[in-house]
């Protein structure tokens, strides 16, 4: 399929907002994407995510005689393929100038830059030696695809066991990893790519640019660096004039950015290591977080309502009227209280670990009521209620980096009157009174009124 | 600053909302259609094993002893006469490719073209050169379409045709345009549409006097007032609302849905429970005036 034009007014609308130094999704002009990365079961098999581009990385050995002139060094072998589910544009034989671009970025950077020891892949020289295949698959295209792949490529490379071998004399023996530990490669350093994209002739730059940006761009420079400062890599393309003080401030905004990266990766590669030694679960299926609001399987949590009433009168009596409207609880028997309307939602779970000064045992499951799931609800910061929590199971928790600082906790306490809470003036209103009481049955005002 | 936050709910089935009796046949593809052997097939259908097999989703129409399935998610498939409103991708030699949401780009040849002030003549080299002049790549045109060996062939021979100016395009599905004797319309509540049947909606203000038609070439750049683009937007969201409840597009339908959307905000009718409110009021006028 062909890729659909950028319409002129959004070009025009992109460029005079980088004019404006304003970026689409409110980055600013330095700032990178968050970076997920997570690991398979497998050694050596990762998906690293920046921002919504996906790129899979899986390295693979193999025992194999070496290069004539080169009989002492193992094999390194990459190659990036674009899936034809990352782009619509992406088909099987269309995107080859693409292709080899990022495909020689790869080689230069991870190859020339010697940071995989070669000597050590040799097992017997001239006969033997490991060839290592790194294979990066790009899952989903939403812009900077060489980052993305030189992350994942390292990170790749850095998680890979091969299997152990001894020499004594003339026998070789290879043990399975059953037999003897597989060995980790042995890697120098981390060259990592980090992408500028120029507009305006080079007047105004941006890193790390997403998809709707690299469209209107002039110009790519790529930088790889490790975090010694040493550059691995550097290429313009696009054809613009670069001056020497912009490439310098690019290699300066470079080194601090690959730093950052690199130890994201090294906290990363810590965890993994931490949660497979201490048997926990590991893997992609571990990584996929399914206690989030927004993932919409969640199991029934048993709740015990048979003293609803009594506990309902006695916080309603100790409590303070509030000054708005509060629904009672829809008693249908006595015994059984309404407290959804069925559909399953999950913010019981993150109330109980929330609270636990907790009033009334049974009732922590419904404190959070009435969000009906299919109205607008008017809360302030409730998303940062909801932030974090889901990691206390450890398992594999992916480490996610990101610039902005906006996850603040607040529990709401029966006494603060509703001043956090604003009401909408249509008429879908809406309240989340006071967590402390329980059963709150909204009478949900339909628009239909 | 006030916030608002959806969660996400199991959609509710399409017959429910729409509680109407006559059900279409609809088929995906692999469903018998029929077993009666004395039907010729048409598009969209394979014969296999004595049965008639669909092999597109969409609804089964039939005419006398032809049978075929009209699908309902598709790329533009031009047919003569056909109105579509385009997006300049190239220029070439002597012809303009044009993006029409089909499965192959269609051309507009030099010499379908209108010439400014529309003269008649044959195109000379100097026409050739002056190309880009008159249409560059993302200039949107309303053309209509003559179809010809799977790429859609496109001329502006009548001077309503021609570049667009300022406006709002909306894209939507292909099957939802429905087929009338024209296409451009001037709606009473202050602004003008074009329904391309490729599913390229254009809306515009509506030019306060027929200029001396000077066959769409100069674009009008001059600043729409408020009131303009509030109707404007208010269009927009209501047909993004009808295709949202697959709804046929076509003046009436998109005339009634504005009426209905009056009384809420612009920014509110994109919300699902107000969309399916005014759709629901659309779908009663529409049919209390059929009947």
């Amino acid at each position: 399929m062909k890729e659909t034009p950028l319409s002129n007014c959004e070009r025009r609308f992109l460029l005079r907002a980088i004019e404006e130094k304003k970026r689409l999704d409110g980055r600013q002009t330095y700032d990178y994407r968050n970076i997920r990365i997570s690991f398979g079961t497998d050694y050596g098999c990762c998906i690293v995510e920046l921002g919504k581009t996906r790129v899979l990385g899986q390295v693979s050995c193999e025992l194999v005689s070496p290069k004539l002139n080169r009989a002492t060094e193992g094999i390194l072998f990459f190659n990036l393929e674009l899936s034809q589910m990352a782009a619509p544009a992406f088909e099987p034989g269309r995107q080859s100038d693409l292709l080899v671009k990022l495909n020689r970025l790869m080689e230069r950077c991870l190859r020339n830059s010697k940071c995989i020891d070669t000597e050590s892949l040799c097992v017997v020289a001239g006969e033997k030696v490991w060839q290592i295949r790194v294979d990066l698959h790009l899952l989903n295209h939403d812009g900077n695809i060489i980052d993305a792949a030189s992350i994942a490529a390292i990170v790749a490379l850095c998680h890979f066991r091969r299997p152990d071998v001894s020499v004594q004399g003339d026998e070789v023996t290879l043990y399975t990893p059953e037999e003897r530990d597989p060995v980790p490669l042995s890697i120098h350093h981390m060259p990592i790519c980090v992408s500028f994209a120029f507009f305006q002739q080079g007047t105004y730059l941006l890193v790390d640019p997403n998809e709707r940006e690299e469209r209107v761009m002039d110009g790519l420079l790529v930088i790889a660096m490790n975090k010694h400062r040493e550059i691995c890599t550097i290429q313009s393309s696009g054809g613009i004039m670069l001056l020497k003080d912009q490439v310098l401030r690019c290699s300066k905004i470079a080194g601090v950015k690959v730093a950052e990266i690199t130890e994201l990766i090294l906290k990363a590669l810590e965890n993994d290591q931490k949660v497979r030694k201490e048997g926990g679960k590991f893997g992609f299926a571990e990584s996929i977080a399914n206690q989030r609001i927004t993932a919409f399987k969640m199991e029934k949590a048993p709740i015990d309502t048979s003293d609803v009433e009594e506990k309902a009168e006695e916080i309603i009596a100790e409590a303070e009227p509030p000054s708005e409207v509060v629904s009672t609880p829809v008693l249908w028997t006595p015994g059984t209280a309404q407290i959804g309307e069925g559909v399953e939602n999950s913010w019981g779970d993150l109330e109980d670990s929330e609270k636990e000064d907790d009033e009334g045992g049974g009732d922590q499951a419904i404190i959070l009521d009435g969000i009906k799931m299919d109205t607008g609800v008017e809360v302030s910061d409730i998303g940062s209620q909801g932030g974090p929590k889901h990691w206390k199971n450890g398992a594999d928790a992916p480490i996610i980096l990101s610039d902005s600082e906006e996850e603040e906790m607040i529990i709401l306490e029966p006494d603060k009157n509703p001043k956090k809470i604003r009401t909408q003036t249509t008429s879908a209103k809406q309240e989340k009174a006071p967590s402390k009481k329980p059963v709150k049955r909204r009478k949900k005002k339909r628009a239909a009124n | 600053m006030a916030m608002e936050m959806r969660l996400p709910v199991a959609r509710k089935p399409l017959s429910e909302r729409l509680g109407r009796d006559t059900k279409k046949h609809l088929v995906v593809p692999g469903d018998t259609i029929t077993t009666d052997t004395g039907f010729m097939r048409g598009h969209g259908t394979y014969m296999g094993e004595e049965k008639l097999i669909a092999s597109v989703a969409g609804s089964v129409e039939r005419v006398n002893k032809l049978i075929c399935v009209k699908a309902l998610k598709t790329r533009y498939i031009g047919e003569v006469g056909d109105i579509v409103v385009g997006r300049i991708t190239e220029v070439q030699q002597k012809r303009w490719k044009v993006e029409t949401n089909s499965r192959l780009d269609s051309v507009l040849l030099l010499s379908s073209m209108n010439l400014p002030g529309g003269e008649l003549r044959r195109r000379s080299a100097e026409d050739e050169l002056a190309m880009r002049g008159f249409l560059q790549e993302g200039d949107l045109i309303s053309v209509q379409a003559v179809f010809s060996d799977g790429a859609v062939s496109l001329h502006t021979r009548s001077l309503k045709y021609g570049k667009l100016g300022q406006g709002v395009l909306v894209q939507v599905s292909p099957s939802l345009v429905k087929r009338q004797k024209t296409h451009f319309h001037d709606l009473p509540c202050g602004a003008s549409v074009i329904l391309g049947n490729n599913g390229f909606i254009w809306i515009y203000p509506t030019p306060e006097h027929k200029e001396e038609e000077a066959g769409g070439f100069i674009a009008n750049l001059e600043p729409v007032s408020l009131a303009d683009r509030e109707v404007i937007s208010r269009l927009r969201n209501c047909i993004i609302s009808l295709v949202t409840q697959r709804m046929m597009l076509y003046d009436t339908s998109i005339l009634y849905c504005y009426e209905a959307s009056l009384p809420h905000q612009i920014k509110d009718i994109l919300k699902p429970e107000i969309m399916e409110e005014i759709v629901m009021e659309t779908r009663q006028r529409l049919l209390e005036q059929e009947g």
